[in-house]
């Protein structure tokens, strides 16, 4: 249980961990929510769910070809082939990037994000300056955060306006031939899944 | 651009500095946000049960609310105290009163209300079999009015409802790439008026079509959009 948050010394009642808190007791006291499915919610939000479900396709996907363009053709029945589900990934489409053409994931109009497979968004991802920026501007954004691509390299957006989600598929960095699926599952990254970095082999 | 009565729809605006970029940040910064995350999912049920309502909810916010100091959670936790006063379940005055504080710090004091939209602009509701699971897809009888490869249009309009069509497409033509599943029209679910399900276009832009002549190179920016929102545009095969 997380009880101790009640026991917050804090007095600002305009800090978040005040206001929080006070929303919380309401609500409990009222009987609209149970605090024991809350933090079940949060184990489950925090420890089950994350980056590594994406990354285990894009590693399968570089060792078998047949699985790559299956997950490139028809995501939802790969998805519902190995059993992946959850939150917003009713539709999902990858993106491959390939030499020449990038891909990078965005919503400008909220924060849609395919959880299931690289669960919650980073605070980056659903900050104004990545929305409004990157669908003007990806080169100079992407060269900011580190990740610069060559000149004649075509950047594809993908604007998460409908309920398709979109996940990147990066390209697999050489020197990693002798991997298996474990150990390259371990080098993709939830960034290079978005399209803001690219998977290094150490 | 006119994003005054938009306060979410940003694609493309500008004036915003570096993007605030941590590679090893952690899921959850503080506690609350946790909480915020969890009680989320049991508010809703009681709350925005519709495709669109939440989304909606966090777009009546004011500004200061939207693009609070508290983040992205403070946002959440900010359309809870919104949805919780219209919904009868908490009124904006007992939060306050619960902290101690003058009436008038929920968001609830601030958001505007849900704007009256004309079922007559929207498309006419289809008959759909229902699923059997609760979903926003939809299986649709007719074909969809665009191919692959159709130049279209969206023109939008400048009303306050809920709508899924970025302001920075409006007017600019581009291509239909894809044809994705139907869905039920967020533009309608949002505010009650039934599923009016589309087919879902992926629609790509040049990136010089959208900004101009200082665009930069080789970029595409694909954008999703609900056929409804789209006319073929004219002249172009």
């Amino acid at each position: 249980m997380s009880q101790e948050v009640g026991h917050h010394h804090g007095s600002d009642p305009n800090s978040p961990e005040i206001r929080t808190e006070a929303l919380e007791d309401l609500l409990a006291e009222k009987g609209l929510i149970d605090r024991a499915r809350v933090d079940a919610l949060i184990e489950r939000f925090e420890h089950d769910l994350g980056p590594m479900i994406g990354a285990r396709l894009v590693a399968k996907s570089w060792l078998e070809p047949e699985f790559r363009k299956k997950l490139l053709d028809n995501a939802d029945q790969v998805l519902q082939d190995e059993q992946i589900q959850g939150a917003e990934i009713e539709h999902v489409e990858i993106k491959a990037n390939e030499p020449g053409i990038h891909n990078v994931v965005v919503c400008t109009l909220c924060s849609c994000y395919p959880w299931a497979l690289l669960g919650l968004p980073p605070s980056w991802y659903k900050s104004p300056e990545y929305r409004s920026r990157v669908v003007r501007e990806p080169r100079k954004v992407l060269a900011e955060m580190g990740l610069s691509l060559d000149s004649d390299t075509e950047i594809r957006v993908w604007d998460s306006s409908s309920e398709t989600r979109f996940l990147v598929l990066p390209e697999r960095p050489s020197g990693t031939e002798e991997l298996d699926l474990e150990a390259l599952a371990q080098l993709v990254t939830r960034d290079s899944m978005i399209g803001v970095a690219e998977v290094k082999a150490q | 651009m006119s994003t005054d009565h938009r306060v979410h729809d940003i694609g493309g605006t500008e004036g915003w500095g570096e993007v605030p970029y941590d590679p090893n940040e952690p899921v959850f910064h503080d506690d609350w946000e946790r909480r915020v995350l969890g009680l989320l999912f049991q508010v809703l049920p009681h709350t925005a049960k519709r495709p669109g309502e939440f989304r909606h909810a966090l777009e009546r916010l004011a500004s200061e609310d939207y693009f609070c100091a508290d983040g992205y959670y403070g946002r959440w936790r900010a359309g809870m105290e919104v949805l919780l006063h219209e919904y009868g379940h908490v009124d904006k005055a007992e939060l306050d009163n619960r902290l101690g504080v003058p009436h008038g710090t929920s968001a609830g004091y601030r958001s505007a209300n849900v704007a009256a939209v004309n079922p007559k602009s929207l498309p006419p509701d289809r008959n759909t079999p229902l699923p059997e699971r609760r979903t926003v897809r939809r299986e649709l009888d007719e074909p969809p009015q665009f191919q692959i490869g159709d130049r279209v249009v969206a023109a939008g309009n400048d009303e306050s409802g809920h709508t899924r069509l970025p302001e920075y497409v409006r007017g600019v033509a581009g291509t239909v790439v894809k044809i994705h599943p139907a869905e039920v029209l967020p533009d309608s679910t949002a505010h009650n008026l039934g599923d009016r399900p589309q087919h879902v276009l992926c629609v790509a832009y040049q990136a010089k079509d959208l900004w101009g002549e200082d665009a930069e190179e080789d970029v595409v920016v694909n954008v999703d959009l609900y056929e409804s929102y789209v006319e073929l545009k004219e002249g172009v095969s």
